[in-house]
C-alpha cells in the first residue's frame, strides 16, 4: 500500500507533453508496375516515402486488428499475387527500427533476395501501379500535460490516437532509441523502470492503437494501484 | 423554391419525432401492389444550412477539433480564395459549400468566387473535361480562343488580393496569368481523373498548371509528371449532410415501406446514376446468381433517366436485365433525395458498387461510413478505400461479385467486421474534417515564411 502511495504521490522531475502530428501526404516521381520496379523505386524514393508506406499507414489503418502490416507487403499480396513475399514483407516491425535508411534496407534486402530466387516474378506486370507518397508533418502541442501517473493516465485516455502513434510508435526515429516517448519518460522521470519496460513489450501489430491505448491505461493503473517501480 | 411542403427536414433526424413520408417519386418499384402511392416533389428543398465545427466533434472526437484549431491559429488573419465554375450542383460545390464555412469559422477567411463564360466557354470546358478522362477530341484553334478569352474576361473582372488562391478543375485554370499581380500562393485543385489525359488538351493546360505553386489531386494515379510539388487530398464525405447524418430508424422503415423493399430479408444495394461504367446490369446478373443459394432482394437506387437520353436507354436495359423478378427494385430518383438514398443504404444488408470506371467512388465512402459491408469493382479510387478482405471486398467480374455476395451473407460476423472496419477508414481519412486538416496544412506549408 505504502508503495502504490508512492507511485500515485510521486511527481515527475520533468512534465510529459502530449503532442500529436498531422500529415499532409505529397505524390512523389517513383511508381511501380513490377517488384523489380518496386525494388528500383525502394532505392531511389526519398526517406519520407518510406516513412509513409510504413510508420505512417500503420496509423492510417490503426483500426485493423489484424492482417495489416505496410503498404509494400499489402501489394506484394493484393496485387502481385506473391504472398510468400508479402509474408516476409509483413513481419517487419518497425519498432525495431531507430531510421528510416535501416528500413529502407531492410525492405529493399526482402525484395532483391527474392527476385534472385524467382527472377521471372519481377518482371510480372501488378494488377494495380504502386504510386510512392511522402508524408510533410506538422507536430502539434495538446492541452495535455503530466506530472503524476495520474496525469498520465488521463492524458493517454484523452488524446487521439494520432498522438498515441507519435509517442508510441513513431517516436523512435527521434529518440534513436529501441523505446518510445512513453517508456523513456516512465524511466527518466518518473523512476518507473519496470512499468517502463511493460510498456515497450505491448505488440501493436496483433491490435488496433485503441487496443495500445488501453493496454497502456491498464498497466499505468496497475503501477498506480500495485505501486510498481 | 418550392419548400418540402409536409416535411420536416428535421424528421429524419435520430429523433424520436414521427417522420413524414418520403417526398420522392420512384419510377418503378416491384411489385407495385406492396407500394403505397409515393408523394412527388417536383422541386428540390430548400438546402440545409452548412453545421458548425462543434458539431462534428461527438462524431470525430474533441481532439481533432482541437487540432484543426491549433493547426489554424498560425493562419489566423490569412486569406483564401477558392474560384470554380458552378455555385450548385455537382461536388465541388457541394464540398466548397461546406468547406469554405469552416475554414472561416477558423478564422481563415475564404471567400468563393465562380468564373462566368457563355455557352461556348462551357461547351468547350465539357469537352475539355471528356477528353481529360480519355475520350477523342479534335482540339481546334477555336476551342482554345474561346477558353483563353472567357478566362480572360474573369481576369479583369476578379481580384486576387487574398494570401492563397484555390483553382478548381481546368475551366479557370488560365486565371494563373493573374499571379504576376499578386504576392499570393496559388494551387489547383484538380478533381478529375488525368490518368490517361488526351494529349493535346493536356499539353494545352499543362503551361498554366506549371505555374502554380502547388497542385492537389484525389488519387495517385491521378498525378502528372510536373515541376511542381504534388499533394493528394482523397475526396470526403460530410457526416453531418442529408446522404449521411444518422437517421431516426422508423424514417428508414417508412421510405423502406414506401419504396417496397422487406427489411426482414437481406438487401442487397447499388446506389449509383444508370451509367454503362456503374455496370448496373452486371449487378443484376450477380443478384441472379447468388440468389439461386440465398434469399435476398435487390435494390438499385439511382437517377439520370430522366434528364440524360443515355440514363434512359441503362434503365431500361436494366428493367430488361431485372425482367418481372418481384425480389429487383429499380428506383430512379431525383437528384435531391439525398435522405431517401442515406435510408436505402442503412437498410440495407450489404451495398454493391460494381463500377467498370470509376473517378473516387464517393457512393462507396457512404456505403462505408454506415458500417455496411460493401462490394466493389477494384476501379478508380476505389482500392483506396476497400483493402480487400479488410474493410470491404474488390471484385473484378460478376461472378467474383455473386460469390462475394453469397459468401459475405452467409458469414455475418465476417461482413460485420468489414462494416466496423470500413467506418473507421472513412473515419480516419474520408470526412469532411480531415479534408479542412489537410487544407490548413497546405496553407502553412506554403505560406512558411511568409509574412
Amino acid at each position: 500500500m505504502a508503495a502504490a502511495t508512492s507511485t500515485l504521490h510521486r511527481v515527475a522531475a520533468k512534465p510529459f507533453y502530449f503532442n500529436t502530428a498531422a500529415y499532409l501526404l505529397r505524390i512523389t516521381r517513383q511508381k511501380a508496375a513490377t517488384l523489380a520496379e518496386l525494388l528500383e523505386a525502394l532505392r531511389e524514393c526519398p526517406e519520407e516515402s518510406i516513412f509513409q508506406h510504413t510508420f505512417r499507414t500503420l496509423q492510417e489503418h490503426h483500426f485493423i486488428r489484424q492482417g495489416f502490416s505496410n503498404d509494400f507487403a499489402q501489394w506484394a499480396l493484393s496485387s502481385c499475387k506473391e504472398p510468400g513475399l508479402g509474408e516476409r514483407l509483413s513481419a517487419v516491425d518497425v519498432r525495431e527500427f531507430t531510421s528510416v535508411a535501416e528500413l529502407r534496407a531492410t525492405f529493399m534486402r526482402i525484395v532483391g533476395d527474392f527476385l534472385q530466387a524467382n527472377p521471372a516474378a519481377g518482371k510480372r506486370s501488378a494488377q494495380e501501379v504502386f504510386y510512392f507518397c511522402a508524408s510533410d508533418t506538422v507536430v502539434i502541442p495538446t492541452s495535455f500535460v503530466a506530472e503524476t501517473m495520474q496525469d498520465f493516465a488521463m492524458g493517454v485516455r484523452s488524446v487521439s490516437v494520432h498522438s498515441i502513434h507519435h509517442h508510441f510508435i513513431e517516436a523512435r526515429l527521434r529518440l534513436k532509441l529501441m523505446s518510445n516517448d512513453f517508456s523513456q519518460w516512465l524511466h527518466e522521470d518518473m523512476g518507473l523502470t519496470d512499468t517502463a519496460r511493460a510498456l515497450n513489450q505491448i505488440d501493436i501489430y496483433t491490435g488496433t492503437l485503441e487496443d495500445v491505448r488501453r493496454h497502456i491505461v491498464r498497466i499505468v493503473e496497475r503501477a498506480l494501484t500495485a505501486g510498481g517501480n | 423554391m418550392k419548400p418540402a411542403k409536409g416535411i420536416s427536414r428535421d424528421s429524419a433526424q435520430a429523433t424520436t419525432k414521427t417522420p413524414d413520408p418520403p417526398r420522392v417519386a420512384p419510377v418503378r418499384v416491384a411489385p407495385p401492389e406492396r407500394r403505397r402511392s409515393p408523394r412527388a416533389w417536383e422541386t428540390p428543398p430548400a438546402p440545409v444550412p452548412p453545421p458548425p465545427l462543434d458539431n462534428y466533434q461527438s462524431i470525430v472526437g474533441a481532439a481533432e477539433i482541437d487540432e484543426l484549431r491549433f493547426l489554424a491559429r498560425e493562419l489566423k488573419g490569412k486569406t483564401v480564395k477558392m474560384i470554380n465554375s458552378t455555385a450548385v450542383g455537382g461536388g465541388v460545390a457541394e464540398m466548397l459549400n461546406r468547406l469554405v464555412p469552416l475554414l472561416s469559422e477558423l478564422e481563415v477567411i475564404t471567400h468563393w468566387d465562380v468564373i462566368t463564360g457563355g455557352n461556348d466557354f462551357f461547351e468547350v470546358t465539357k469537352a475539355f473535361h471528356n477528353a481529360l478522362h480519355g475520350s477523342a477530341y479534335e482540339l481546334t484553334r477555336q476551342a482554345q480562343e474561346i477558353f483563353l478569352v472567357a478566362n480572360e474576361q474573369n481576369r479583369q473582372r476578379m481580384q486576387f488580393n487574398e494570401d492563397v488562391i484555390v483553382v478548381h478543375d481546368p475551366q479557370p485554370a488560365a486565371l494563373i496569368r493573374a499571379r504576376a499581380g499578386t504576392s499570393a500562393r496559388w494551387v489547383w485543385r484538380c478533381h478529375i481523373d488525368l490518368s490517361n489525359p488526351h494529349p493535346q488538351v493536356w499539353g494545352f493546360l499543362r503551361p498554366f498548371v506549371e505555374q502554380f505553386d502547388a497542385a492537389v489531386f484525389s488519387s495517385q494515379s491521378f498525378a502528372r509528371q510536373l515541376p511542381i510539388p504534388q499533394y493528394l487530398f482523397y475526396p470526403c464525405i460530410d457526416p453531418l449532410s442529408e446522404k449521411n447524418k444518422d437517421l431516426d430508424d422508423s424514417f428508414v422503415q417508412k421510405v423502406c415501406d414506401e419504396f417496397g423493399v422487406d427489411r426482414k430479408r437481406p438487401i442487397i444495394t447499388q446506389v449509383s446514376r444508370f451509367d454503362r461504367l456503374k455496370d448496373p446490369v452486371g449487378v443484376v446478373q450477380a443478384f441472379k446468381l447468388a440468389r439461386k443459394y440465398t434469399d435476398c432482394q435487390l435494390v438499385l437506387a439511382g437517377g439520370g433517366a430522366s434528364d440524360d437520353p443515355e440514363g434512359a436507354i441503362v434503365l431500361n436495359e436494366v428493367k430488361e436485365a431485372a425482367g418481372a423478378d418481384p425480389d429487383i427494385i429499380i428506383l430512379d430518383l431525383p437528384p435531391w433525395c439525398a435522405l431517401e438514398i442515406n435510408a436505402l443504404q442503412r437498410a440495407s444488408t450489404l451495398v454493391v458498387q460494381k463500377s467498370i470506371k470509376e473517378g473516387f467512388g464517393l457512393t462507396v465512402t457512404e456505403a462505408l461510413w454506415k458500417g455496411k459491408p460493401t462490394i466493389a469493382g477494384a476501379v478508380g479510387g476505389i482500392p483506396n478505400q476497400i483493402i480487400h478482405k479488410l474493410t470491404g471486398a474488390l471484385v473484378h467480374s460478376v461472378e467474383g461479385c455473386a460469390y462475394q455476395i453469397r459468401y459475405l451473407l452467409t458469414h455475418p460476423e465476417f461482413a460485420d467486421q468489414l462494416g466496423k472496419n470500413g467506418h473507421e477508414h472513412v473515419k480516419e481519412n474520408f470526412l469532411m474534417t480531415t479534408n479542412v486538416r489537410r487544407w490548413l496544412l497546405l496553407f502553412r506549408i506554403l505560406l512558411a515564411g511568409v509574412r
